[in-house]
């Protein structure tokens, strides 16, 4: 009796059952989603863009810098603090600016 | 049709043997001694035919690292390395930079306009 029903379980399972879980995972790993040549290049294009761009801000920061030390401030609160401010104490001025 | 940045390749440049273990360090970032430290100890504790097996497998199946992936800055090797290891955060890394851009030029817009009135006001006094 037994050797009639282990065959009867284990050649389906050997033959159908595992070929059936290979190819879906193949399947599934086939439509996964992967970067393709123009997803790269995109992606490398946007990186130096950012890094670009990143150093550009950086140049007018400090240009920004140079003209008015304390052009932060002033950009932070525009109402209050300012030119006048500036001209008639340094110290207070380089305070603000920090 | 350029190169794929995003493939495990052979890396016969820094090779010892076949280039699998630079090409692994290549490919993650992680040092090229610290793997070969390791496959050789996970040979010797017990991996004994099948690192030899996965080894050569590796090396009949990768493609050799094409030459024009060959000449790569440090930082290039570096991003890459990153979007192999995960491109979701690449992305988001480089979206914050954007982010800190867009921030960063927003205070010189600010203070650009805000200094351009305050000087117009100025003049308007001294009238």
């Amino acid at each position: 009796m037994e050797e009639v029903i282990i065959p009867i379980i284990v050649v389906p399972i050997l033959f159908i059952g595992l070929p059936w879980l290979v190819f879906h995972y193949i399947t599934r790993w086939k439509t996964a989603a992967t970067l393709t040549t123009d997803d790269e290049r995109l992606m490398e294009e946007l990186y130096d863009l950012a890094r670009r761009l990143d150093d550009r801000m950086c140049s007018i920061e400090r240009i920004m810098t140079a003209e008015n030390p304390n052009w932060r401030a002033i950009a932070c609160d525009p109402a209050s603090t300012g030119i006048e401010d500036l001209t008639r104490s340094p110290a207070a001025a380089r305070r603000i600016g920090q | 049709m350029s190169a794929k940045h995003t493939k495990f390749y052979l890396d016969k440049e820094n090779r010892k043997w076949k280039g699998v273990c630079s090409g692994i360090a290549d490919y993650t970032g992680v040092d090229v001694t610290i793997i070969r430290i390791g496959l050789v100890i996970l040979t010797f504790v017990g991996g004994f035919p099948w690192t030899f097996i996965a080894y050569w497998v590796a090396a009949w199946l990768a493609p050799v690292k094409p030459r024009e992936l060959a000449f790569e800055t440090p930082e290039q090797t570096k991003f890459w390395q990153g979007v192999r290891a995960s491109p979701a955060r690449t992305v988001r890394d480089v979206r914050s930079r954007f982010r800190e851009i867009d921030r960063r030029l927003a205070e010189v817009e600010t203070y650009v306009t805000s200094s351009n009135s305050r000087l117009a006001r100025e003049i308007e006094q001294l009238r």
